[in-house]
């Protein structure tokens, strides 16, 4: 008796701390930032820090191997004075633009013919994802020899078809290497979408369009009033996701022209890295790459905004 | 050291504590070459385009400096066009290598963060015929060698014989306006040229700098400071350009990177390009009938003389290594003769050295058509050549503002316009100077 008097507490002590201890992670908001933690911790790590070092770096005058000198917003006012730099702006705001919208008109039109039942629909459906699959570097040598004139076979088309050889210089002309960069991307891209609308269009019910054909909708009227504000929500994701790497962008270009022919295909990414890895301005280019921020966050805003008021 | 080694030997920790300091001890005073046992030495090379060069290095050259010393050699090999991020991010983290290959401008980058070599080098080039002033231009910073040059990467000019013939012509052409004339009859007959004019990292620096200098333009002053570009003189190298480029050239060249014109050659359209010996050295192997048919030879001269591009590489040692010591004598060793022959033969000429000891070397002899890369050698120079290696000049060459000047021009811009673009970005990269 004497012992169990003794022990008693303890053995109460501990069931109660058991007891706080479950009941603190039964609580939501203790539980949740507990499972968030380890996540947060990649973030900080891989994201944040060096975002904070990069703002760190374009605020100083920063040679490669070198100790960096506090020069405050003198890079990116040296930005402003470059001509380079609003051309690369140009170029990155042309490409981001067109690319995201023949990915979103090509996407949807994919999704809505994956979406027919045929023949053989799901193998067509996996080998629609190849472009997204195979590494980029990959996909753009390819590439590279198919824009070649003395190789590609569209040169060799229209010579065929009486075009004056060696036919078009795809990446030597700087209009047509943009047209290319553009292609490319969005040859690459195009299965994302396709692929993220089609699941969109499969969760659409089937009484929708029933009810609405026999209020007598025809086709289009069915797209335009049930299809598209269905996908909505979808088309906003996808879209930010293809905003945020398309202009962001710099294997494509660093492999095809490396922003060549005299910085036609130049973007934000490959200009930042010349600078910064070449020419060893770290400063310089961290200001470069950082100035892609604010453009970046304000057509996401204005992407949100509108697309949400719809 | 018994006294108190018996007091804390009493306790587990205490003996473990001695064990341990026992151990560094011993291991710290072990004579050399003993303690050299077990140390390795990691050397960055940029993987070479002739495949036995880097296959040298770890089947031959490391293995030998192994069983001599004891002491590992690791060969690592980054690929054409990573080594600047590579040593930044060596020199920026203090490890990765303890010696590493360097390129065009990268000893001036790196500097402070490279040993002086001044020793090393003084004793090679003694031992060795002395140095050519291009060994020298790329790799003394304030008086000082911060690597020991290794060779020259020279970009002369590659041409076809039998389509050169076609025209008449039997030897290449002295001059650039002599070329631009026989490149007119050549594009006529459907065998244009192609010259670099897009952002490759080297076979357009190449040529394009030469130009310039031939018709006594420079983008800045001896001084280094002073931005020089906007001449009489680079006009008219910017005109020239243009009518090349319009009447002799295959338009792609614009947007060519670095393997474009190799692909071209071997694809046999084009007649004439600006490149490294690798076009040869691939055709003998790859295609012998191209091979019989591709002759070299010094950039032509323009109104004030002839020149080339200075693209050497060198070797330095990071003055964080572990093994500072260990590198030196490695250094040593590699430059002896007996190892450096070796290395520079079985890669024919492709690196051409920058001693003059080997200037008669039997390595000359494998490949005649290689002696003028050679002779290149005398009028070789940096891209900022008059001023004197700088981080600007790094930082020019990076935003091709040469190379952009000219290929803007080729595109239909004006000579006047891209003079005046590419002097405001001069003036802006060489304002810190």
């Amino acid at each position: 008796m004497t012992i169990a008097t003794e022990r008693l507490p303890v053995v109460a002590q501990a069931t109660r701390r058991r007891a706080s201890l479950s009941a603190l992670l039964d609580r939501q908001d203790v539980f949740s930032w507990l499972m968030m933690a380890l996540p947060l911790a990649f973030l900080a790590a891989l994201v944040g820090y060096p975002f904070f070092y990069g703002i760190l770096l374009s605020l100083e005058d920063r040679p490669v191997a070198h100790a960096g000198t506090f020069v405050g917003l003198r890079n990116f006012v040296a930005d402003a004075h470059d001509p380079v730099f609003w051309q690369v702006a140009a170029n990155t705001f042309i490409y981001t633009g067109a690319a995201t919208l023949l990915k979103m008109v090509g996407g949807l039109g994919l999704a809505l013919a994956m979406n027919q039942h045929f023949r053989m629909k799901n193998l067509v459906r996996a080998v629609l994802l190849l472009p997204f699959i195979v590494p980029t570097v990959l996909s753009t040598v390819a590439w590279l020899w198919m824009l070649d004139p003395a190789f590609s076979v569209v040169n060799r088309l229209m010579v065929a078809l009486g075009w004056p050889r060696p036919g078009p210089s795809w990446l030597g002309n700087p209009t047509l290497a943009m047209v290319s960069i553009i292609v490319i991307n969005t040859w690459r891209g195009l299965p994302f979408y396709g692929i993220s609308l089609l699941a969109g269009l499969q969760a659409v019910p089937a009484d929708l369009y029933e009810a609405a054909s026999i209020d007598g909708a025809g086709g289009w009227a069915r797209f335009r009033f049930i299809t598209l504000p269905m996908l909505r929500p979808i088309i906003l994701i996808v879209t930010l996701f293809s905003v945020i790497f398309t202009f962001a962008d710099f294997q494509l270009v660093y492999v095809l022209t490396h922003g060549g022919p005299a910085n036609a295909t130049q973007l934000f990414a490959t200009y930042a890295f010349d600078i910064a890895m070449n020419g060893g301005q770290l400063g310089l280019g961290a200001s470069v790459a950082l100035a892609m921020l604010p453009a970046l966050a304000l057509l996401i805003v204005l992407l949100t905004v509108y697309l949400r008021r719809e | 050291m018994t006294g108190p080694a018996t007091d804390h030997a009493t306790t587990r920790r205490g003996f473990l504590k001695l064990a341990a300091a026992g151990t560094a001890a011993a291991t710290l005073s072990r004579p050399n070459p003993a303690g050299a046992e077990g140390k390795t030495i990691t050397i960055l090379h940029e993987s070479s385009f002739i495949k036995p060069f880097d296959e040298y290095v770890t089947n031959t050259l490391a293995p030998a400096y192994e069983k001599a010393t004891g002491i590992k050699v690791n060969y690592e090999v980054t690929s054409v066009g990573s080594l600047p991020t590579r040593i930044s991010t060596i020199a920026e983290t203090g490890s990765g290598a303890d010696i590493s290959m360097n390129g065009l401008l990268q000893v001036i980058q790196f500097s402070n963060k490279y040993l002086d070599v001044d020793d090393i080098a003084s004793d090679v080039g003694k031992a060795q015929g002395g140095w050519y002033d291009a060994g020298k231009e790329a790799v003394v910073v304030d008086g000082k060698w911060k690597a020991i040059p290794f060779a020259n990467i020279g970009q002369l000019m590659n041409w076809r014989t039998d389509w050169f013939a076609e025209v008449g012509v039997k030897k290449f052409p002295e001059t650039w306006d002599e070329l631009y004339e026989v490149g007119k009859k050549l594009k006529a007959k459907d065998h244009p040229f192609g010259f670099e004019l897009g952002h490759g990292f080297g076979d357009n620096h190449g040529w394009l700098y030469p130009l310039l200098w031939s018709y006594g333009g420079a983008e800045v002053a001896a001084d280094g400071k002073t931005v020089t570009i906007d001449s009489d003189e680079t006009a008219r190298a910017v005109d020239f350009c243009r009518k090349f480029f319009k009447d002799t050239m295959l338009d792609d060249a614009l947007g060519w990177t670095d393997v474009s014109n190799n692909k071209a050659w071997m694809a046999e359209q084009i007649s004439c390009t600006n490149n490294a010996e690798s076009i040869l050295w691939f055709a003998k192997r790859e295609f012998p009938d191209i091979g019989k048919v591709t002759d070299q030879a010094m950039n032509p001269a323009g109104p004030k003389g002839r020149f080339h591009l200075l693209n050497d590489i060198s070797h330095s040692i990071f003055n964080f290594s572990p093994v500072k010591e260990e590198a030196r004598a490695f250094m040593r060793w590699l430059m002896d003769p007996k190892q450096l022959g070796g290395w520079y033969a079985v890669a024919d000429s492709y690196y051409q050295p920058l001693l003059h000891g080997y200037d008669n070397a039997p390595m000359w002899k494998v490949e005649p058509r290689n002696l003028p890369y050679r002779d290149a050698l005398a009028n070789a120079h940096l891209p900022g050549w008059p001023a004197p290696a700088s981080r600007q000049m790094a930082e020019s060459v990076a935003k091709y503002v040469v190379v952009d000047m000219f290929a803007k021009a080729c595109s239909g811009t004006s000579t006047k316009d891209v003079i005046k673009d590419a002097a405001a970005q001069l003036k802006d990269i060489y304002r810190s100077a």
